[in-house]
């Protein structure tokens, strides 16, 4: 089980940047509203690890990709740090999923030949 | 984001985290978990607190630099936890390198610092170390001097200089000046060549240089020094324009040089420049009767040069060597053999080498000592350290256990050394500060040794070899500290680095006697210097110089001088007076070739020393007369030629005769001979250590040049300098514009000529108590240390009936034997060392046993002092609460 997990998590360091930056595109939301999101959206497939998700967000923040700033939660009273994408981010994501797009279509092609065949 | 903002940052975060962890928790509970169980849930959702935190602290990237900073944090707390070793540690580093910094930077100074000129390599003092040909005559630096048409002949050959710059000073010392219708004063000039600013690249921040045309005209101008402008004139601009009369002649202020330029007097400062005069009372030296321009056989000038770009010293040499031997035999008649031998070296212009007799090997020697105390300095810190980490092995154990690398703990350590060893460098640079302003004054350095770039690299890197040196020390402990061996019993008890401690108290033993032995051969030989006899009753003997203005013709000078005498005679409270061309102890003499009864010796068999003395002379300095009479009155210049000579020149130019009425011819005049009147005892001449040599002292009335200036030398009863404001009225009285000379006692101008073996002793005393010190702190630490550990094994020992004074012998035994190892190896050391040291010694053997003796009780006493404290404690120990702490 463990294990699994493992190699779950480790597939989704590479994509984990793309995953937020698409999140984010919905609009502003803080760090447990993107974990959250995103396992919900996988129908809890990635368990989001906050072991990575708060690292991976200072890094997004450190290349300018995202912007955030310590705002109030319409629904609870309470302030949250939010996110939000910058045009440089944008960019990236667009970059970065015709990357993943490029990526998936060479290996499904690899893994299913016959698809293409017939 | 910078590094500064980190800790905003780490705020920030921890809100972050914190309001996000809170929301899960209120999530959790809103699907029906329960109030408790949620919180546990929530962290349980979220992981590893710490590691999310430590991840994110690495994406903002400064994560080497943040470990360091905390390191260093950490480092700064532990020092604080123990401020003894803190401060044991961080003075005894300052010590070493303050002492180490302050001998450097007097060796930079001394040996490698070059000209504050553009392009200081290019830049080569023209030496003939051979001394002049035969035939011409010097000015008592024989192998920097050269004559005027050998520097007229180098400069038209100019393929190996850009340029070729004279200089010579205006006076054997300071010369008087008087600006505009101030008090006359003196002041330090030199008479240079037109192209000695341009051609060196000293600008000036005011006015203008001098000139060619300056030095073809002999213009009367003179540029004056920056230091000289800001001390005198406080950098009034308003002096440019203005007189300043050199000897009573008029010269035009025209040009302040840059900051900074000293002149090219190594180690002394020239606070003005006039272009080369052609006037006979401005000659080169202030002496002689001829101009610079009226005697080409006399080598006067200096000559420095800047080479051709690409030019080796090597290269320029052969080229010039033809012209130079040319020009230097135009107007002497000497064999081709002798032509041969008169070699041109070139001295690069670096540090106090390129002029006079300066012997740079006492430095080198001192460096090397200095650098000793470092090592010792050093590796007591380091052994401190180490017994520091030992009794913390513990801790490192548990901190390796609690998941912490070996790597994070060196570096740990590493911070710890670079700490201490940045503070004490610190402090040691501000001990450094002080000393080379002390060492400067002491030395006469006017030049000033204050630490420069080149000494903060030489500085900055021993310190990183310490900290190296330091954070080393201690791998061995780290490296193989067990993680669970330590943690079982709570006191260590490994013996480890034992063995190594021994070592390196054995070899600080070493070093130290070595120091004492150095120290001690100092001090001997300042001893030797102090207990010198002179050749002459010193007390009550007071001297100063005096250079006549008015007078200009000989007769004049010779009223003047007689005039002087007299008056000084009737003054109150002077026993007697008399007056001498060269001053004693000053280390200037006149030399010549003796003629004896028609016969000329040669000046390498009998150099004979000459000093043309006032009447009174033996009776005044209290030289007493073995056969004839003194100089007196009635020696003028038109009685019959007479001279006194000395004990020496008796016996080797007269031995087994009556010497009186022989006669004695020189000044390059052999037709007139002297009689021998008086023959005087050997006293000092030049300094307290020259060997006796044979002395002619000659009527200054009967030797033709009436000498331009004197020294007056009066026996007065009671303290010598109070007398100084009643000789001053009187000289005034006969002129208002002269200033004395360099009035001292007597005594003190003898103290002087050895005031750089002062100097050393004073220094290697100071290191060899330094060192003493020291190795005691760093042995009875260490003993105290071992004692501490064995206070186990002690209190078994007693509990089975050894005496206290058994156990205080025990650790004596300890603290001899290392003692007596040191001494042993560092015996052959010390004396390597002091056959080093020879030619700094002066009436002493290098191997001089009371030396040697002394430093082999004060090792002693220091194995002796260090064990004892330690032993005491041991034998002090209660048996029984020792057992118990086990």
């Amino acid at each position: 089980m463990t294990k699994q997990i493992q190699q779950r998590s480790n597939l989704l360091l590479g994509t984990l940047d793309m995953l937020i930056l698409r999140t984010l595109l919905y609009g502003p939301a803080h760090g447990h509203h993107i974990g959250k999101h995103i396992q919900r959206t996988t129908n809890d497939f990635l368990q989001m690890q906050h072991g990575s998700l708060y690292p991976a967000l200072h890094r997004l923040e450190r290349k300018g990709w995202i912007a955030s700033k310590w705002e109030t939660a319409p629904d609870r009273n309470r302030e949250f740090k939010y996110y939000r994408l910058t045009e440089k981010g944008r960019k990236q994501l667009v970059a970065e999923e015709s990357q993943w797009k490029q990526m998936t279509e060479a290996v499904a092609r690899v893994m299913w030949p016959t698809a293409e065949e017939s | 984001m910078r590094w500064w903002q980190i800790r905003g940052r780490d705020a920030d975060l921890e809100r972050e985290l914190r309001s996000d962890l809170d929301l899960e928790e209120e999530e959790q509970r809103e699907s029906g978990v329960p109030a408790e169980e949620a919180h546990y849930a929530a962290r349980r959702a979220f992981g590893n607190e710490t590691l999310i935190r430590e991840q994110t602290h690495e994406a903002w990237g400064w994560t080497p630099l943040e470990r360091i900073l905390r390191d260093l944090r950490f480092a700064w707390r532990l020092l604080l936890k123990s401020p003894i070793f803190a401060m044991t540690a961080i003075v005894t580093l300052a010590l070493g390198i303050g002492a180490t910094t302050a001998i450097f930077s007097a060796m930079d100074a001394v040996l490698l610092r070059s000209l504050p000129v553009p392009n200081p390599q290019q830049i080569v003092y023209l030496r003939v170390p051979d001394g002049q040909p035969y035939g011409a005559s010097n000015t008592g630096d024989p192998d920097s001097s050269f004559s005027l048409p050998v520097f007229e002949a180098l400069r038209r050959d100019h393929h190996a200089f850009s340029d070729l710059m004279a200089f010579a000073p205006l006076s054997t010392d300071n010369i008087d000046v008087r600006f505009g219708n101030d008090e006359p004063e003196q002041a330090s000039g030199e008479m240079v060549s037109g192209n000695f600013f341009s051609g060196l690249g000293v600008s000036v921040v005011r006015g203008r240089a001098l000139t060619l045309d300056d030095e073809n005209q002999h213009t009367a101008v003179a540029v004056l020094s920056y230091t000289f402008w800001t001390r005198r004139f406080s950098r009034d601009p308003a002096v440019l324009g203005r007189p300043l009369y050199v000897k009573g002649i008029p010269f035009t202020i025209i040009g302040i040089t840059a900051k900074g330029f000293p002149g090219v007097e190594p180690g002394d400062v020239t606070d003005f420049w006039i272009p080369l005069q052609r006037r006979t009372d401005l000659s080169p030296w202030g002496d002689s009767d001829d101009s610079l321009y009226g005697s080409p056989n006399w080598w006067c000038l200096r000559l420095i040069a800047r080479l051709v770009p690409g030019m080796t010293s090597q290269r320029a040499v052969a080229e010039l060597t033809p012209t130079f031997r040319a020009a230097a035999f135009a107007d002497l008649r000497a064999p081709a053999t002798e032509r041969q031998k008169l070699n041109l070296v070139l001295a690069p212009a670096k540090g106090l080498e390129g002029i006079g007799d300066y012997n740079p090997e006492p430095i080198r020697i001192l460096m090397v000592l200095v650098a000793l105390v470092l090592v010792i300095a050093c590796s007591n810190v380091a052994m401190l350290i180490v017994a520091r980490n030992a009794s913390r092995q513990h801790d490192f154990s548990l901190r390796m256990a609690l998941g912490a690398s070996r790597r994070s703990l060196l570096w740990q350590l590493f911070s710890e050394s670079a700490l201490l060893v940045a503070a004490g460098a610190g402090l040691g640079w501000i001990f450094a500060l002080f000393a080379t302003r002390a060492l400067a004054t002491w030395a006469h350095i006017e030049t000033g040794l204050a630490p420069d770039r080149t000494v903060l690299l030489f500085t900055t890197a021993i310190s990183i070899f310490a900290t190296l040196m330091f954070s080393l020390a201690p791998l061995r402990i780290v490296a193989s500290t067990p993680v669970t061996g330590n943690l079982r019993t709570a006191s260590g008890s490994s013996s480890q680095g034992g063995r190594a401690g021994s070592a390196v108290l054995i070899a600080q033993m070493a070093l130290c006697f070595t120091l004492l032995t150095a120290a001690g051969l100092l001090v001997r030989t300042l001893l030797n210097y102090e207990s010198t006899s002179l050749g002459m009753r010193m007390k009550g003997l007071l001297v100063f110089g005096i250079t006549p203005q008015q007078p200009t013709t000989t007769a004049e000078r010779l009223a003047f001088y007689r005039n002087l005498l007299d008056r000084m005679r009737n003054l109150a409270g002077v026993e007697s007076a008399t007056m001498m061309q060269e001053r004693l102890g000053s280390g200037w003499s006149e030399n010549d070739e003796p003629t004896v009864d028609g016969v000329t010796h040669s000046f390498e068999q009998v150099p004979l020393r000459i000093n043309n003395v006032g009447p009174g002379y033996l009776h005044t300095l209290g030289i007493p007369i073995l056969a004839g009479r003194d100089i007196d009155d009635s020696d003028t210049s038109s009685s019959p030629r007479v001279v006194v000579v000395n004990e020496t020149f008796v016996r080797k130019l007269l031995p087994n005769t009556n010497p009186l009425g022989h006669r004695l011819g020189a000044f390059g005049n052999r037709n007139e001979p002297f009689t021998i009147v008086g023959v005087a005892r050997d006293s000092k001449y030049r300094s307290v250590d020259e060997a006796p040599r044979a002395m002619a002292y000659f009527p200054y009335a009967q030797t033709g040049d009436v000498p331009s200036s004197m020294q007056v030398e009066l026996r007065t009863r009671g303290d010598p300098l109070a007398m100084l404001p009643s000789i001053e009225q009187a000289v005034h009285a006969m002129d208002a514009n002269l200033p004395l000379e360099k009035p001292m006692t007597q005594t003190a101008v003898f103290a002087d000529s050895y005031s750089d073996q002062r100097l050393f002793a004073r220094l290697s005393l100071f290191f060899g108590l330094l060192a003493a010190v020291l190795v005691a702190i760093g042995l009875y630490g260490a003993l105290s240390w071992r004692i501490s550990r064995r206070t186990t094994e002690i209190g078994v020992r007693m509990a089975l009936g050894a005496h206290r004074r058994q156990i205080l012998a025990m650790v004596l035994r300890q603290s001899l034997h290392l003692t007596a190892l040191g001494i042993a190896i560092g015996l052959p050391l010390a004396l390597v060392a002091s056959h080093l040291m020879g030619s700094m010694l002066y009436r002493l053997a290098p191997t001089d046993k009371l030396t040697l003796c002394a430093a082999f009780l004060g090792v002693l006493a220091v194995g002796l002092l260090a064990g004892y404290i330690p032993a005491w404690r041991a034998a002090r120990v209660d048996p029984m609460q020792a057992l118990r702490s086990e």
